[in-house]
């Protein structure tokens, strides 16, 4: 974008008596501490729910927010807050070493109970989530860990392993997961690539954020548009361009 | 900016609070400007820019066919239009000049007439400005990926040598020697930075992901080594190492007073961390694009309120904001990839130079008249179409064009 006025912030902006302020395109909502607690809200409803038979609780991924909010760090900061307060839950998805998912922690204490139901594995499975430090920070639990603080033996890191509240991560440590979660991620990273390649074949490898939240989806893409293009913008694997027409969004080669 | 003067004037501000919010507004302001230019001698990509600390009047550049040049950045001539001429190169035709690229070069920091420039020739030399021929020469056994001299130190001369060897050497300037060797890395080391705090502390970048502190004067191994996570084990990806970024560590600076340490890796990541508890701050960037397979030199701006971190992205310059990741501007303007940048505090002037063979100087835009003069110099614009400063413009001609 071609900036023809230097930016200049608010203390040093020359006295112009401006006619109006007139917006385009894309316009971004100011950000208050609470504005991220409903963002996530808003990226949640997103989630398609019927597709896997409201047995999986609603993720976002965390680099969908930074497409909605332009201060990367401040979201972090607020997102750390709230696991602190014990009121969400970030896992390691797996097939990106930086796409982190996030969950209510009711939200996925209900699910997983709720999957678990007339199984073996329950009660080991609600033993491990009672046990689960209320602000849980922790992505991975390791070996020692589970066997001294939480006094499980092999055979129930076994059962949660099957369970699929935990999955391997290394000799001796396990990643915190949410079980079934295959089926999400298969389908996440199928309807990533396919949106990504509707940008690329389209004309200049761009096209209007309106344009392409209309276009008729294959079926290769099974969540919604808007679910993918936040992320996509949000991961920077496309740029977000402010015209004057709109957001457009350029495929970016690496 | 009347504001400020009158209240340094009237002491209510510091006079620094003046200093500060100009030196920001002016780097918030930079941009190409078709009146300054830098002579175009370099065949061939351009690897590496110095600018002398003493009087920020002399810059060096390497050059990837090994050709080094000398420019001079002051203006004179009493015209807006200049071009910072070349004093003298070492150029393919010298006896001394390096067989390959050349990919650091640093003035000696405390006068113009020495500076020590190494290259992929595996070679690292030590050279008499006046003369051009170089006063000594280090060998290796490997390409010279980068090499620094402490900018405060007074107690020691050493020069840290980054290599393809994963020791890192510490050649002495005073004696010639060069027993002084820090191990502790696995791979080549792509980086090395000393800190502006302490002239003994050394930082050093690897292409085995780590960053290492150093004290030098110490005997056993590094103070501490940068891990991203922190100590929370929970989120690295297997549980032995302390990595400071998921890719090769290649672009180390230090911010001007030495507090804060900023490195950059091939997983497109910038991170900011705190230079004395190894802390990473976890300030944000987003995605950096970093392929550079050798060392990426960028800069942090100086003296400005909020910093200002500039690095090269492929063929434009991002400017982040130092503390908060924000993503100020994109300075494009290189045709090509760009290598290197480096800023010139006093007048916040940035120069970057590329694979375009161009170095390029982004000037700080000048300031817009304002509102109430406007109409009156539009009827003088026409006239003032040369670029001459009106103190120097001759009373005599006349204003008609």
């Amino acid at each position: 974008m071609n900036r023809k006025r230097p930016l200049i912030s608010d203390a040093f902006k020359v006295k112009r008596f401006r006619n109006e302020t007139q917006m385009f395109g894309a316009v971004s909502k100011g950000n208050g501490p609470t504005d991220i607690r409903s963002t996530l809200e808003t990226l949640m409803t997103l989630f398609p729910r019927k597709l896997f038979n409201d047995s999986l609780p609603q993720i976002v991924i965390k680099h969908q927010l930074y497409s909605i909010h332009n201060d990367k760090t401040l979201v972090d900061k607020e997102l750390n807050k709230l696991r602190e307060q014990g009121e969400l839950l970030m896992f390691q998805l797996g097939f990106d070493a930086d796409a982190f998912g996030l969950v209510f922690a009711s939200d996925y204490k209900a699910k997983v109970l709720a999957g678990e139901d007339g199984r073996a594995t329950r009660a080991t499975v609600e033993k491990f989530l009672e046990k689960l430090p209320s602000p849980c920070t922790e992505l991975s639990f390791s070996k020692d860990k589970m066997l001294k603080e939480f006094r499980f033996t092999d055979s129930e890191i076994t059962q949660l392993v099957k369970s699929g509240v935990l999955t391997v991560r290394d000799a001796g440590s396990w990643w915190l997961s949410i079980p079934n979660s295959g089926k999400f991620t298969k389908y996440f990273i199928q309807g990533r690539k396919a949106v990504l390649n509707m940008v690329k074949k389209s004309k200049y490898s761009e096209v209007l954020k309106t344009e392409l939240e209309e276009r008729r989806t294959t079926s290769h893409v099974k969540f919604q548009m808007k679910y993918h293009i936040h992320d996509i913008v949000g991961a920077e694997l496309v740029e977000s361009i402010p015209t004057t027409s709109g957001t457009l969004l350029r495929f970016v080669d690496s | 900016m009347l504001g400020f003067l009158t209240a340094r004037q009237a002491g209510v501000d510091d006079p620094l609070r003046l200093r500060r919010a100009e030196s920001t507004r002016r780097v918030l302001g930079l941009k190409l400007n078709p009146d300054r230019d830098v002579d175009r001698i370099h065949g061939n990509g351009i690897n590496t820019i110095d600018i002398e600390a003493v009087e920020g009047r002399y810059m060096l550049s390497g050059g990837a066919d090994g050709v080094i040049v000398i420019y001079d950045l002051e203006n004179y001539s009493r015209k807006l239009q200049y071009t910072c001429k070349a004093v003298c190169t070492v150029g393919r035709s010298s006896r001394y000049v390096h067989k390959f690229s050349v990919e650091t070069v640093q003035w000696y920091p405390y006068d113009t007439g020495m500076f020590v420039s190494s290259s992929f020739d595996k070679t690292m030399k030590v050279w008499d400005t006046e003369t051009l021929k170089p006063a000594e020469v280090f060998a290796f056994e490997g390409n010279v990926y980068s090499h620094h001299l402490s900018p405060i130190a007074r107690k020691h001369s050493l020069i840290a040598v980054g290599t393809t060897d994963p020791k890192i050497q510490l050649c002495d300037l005073k004696s010639g020697s060069r027993i002084h060797v820090l191990q502790g890395h696995r791979a080549e080391i792509l980086s090395v930075r000393w800190s502006p705090r302490y002239d003994h502390i050394l930082a050093t970048a690897s292409a085995d992901s780590k960053v290492k502190v150093w004290d030098v004067r110490r005997a056993s191994g590094s103070l501490f080594t940068l891990d991203q996570h922190n100590g929370d084990k929970s989120k690295a990806s297997s549980e032995a190492v302390n990595t400071a970024h998921n890719g090769r560590v290649n672009g180390l600076c230090f911010t001007g007073d030495g507090l804060y340490l900023l490195t950059t890796g091939t997983d497109d990541r910038m991170r900011l961390w705190n230079s004395a508890t190894g802390e990473n701050t976890l300030v944000n960037y987003g995605k950096v694009c970093n392929e550079s397979r050798k060392r990426l030199q960028f800069t942090v701006s100086r003296g400005c309120s909020p910093e200002f971190v500039f690095v090269p992205c492929g063929s434009s310059v991002a400017v982040y904001a130092l503390h908060t990741g924000e993503l100020v501007t994109m300075l494009r303007g290189h045709y090509n990839n760009v290598d290197c940048c480096e800023f010139h505090p006093d007048y916040q002037e940035l120069y970057t130079g590329g694979k375009d063979c161009n170095i390029l100087a982004w000037v700080p835009a000048p300031r817009a008249p304002d509102v109430e003069e406007e109409s009156t110099t539009a009827n003088q614009a026409a006239a003032d179409q040369s670029s001459v400063n009106p103190a120097f413009q001759d009373a005599w001609s006349s204003d008609e064009d």
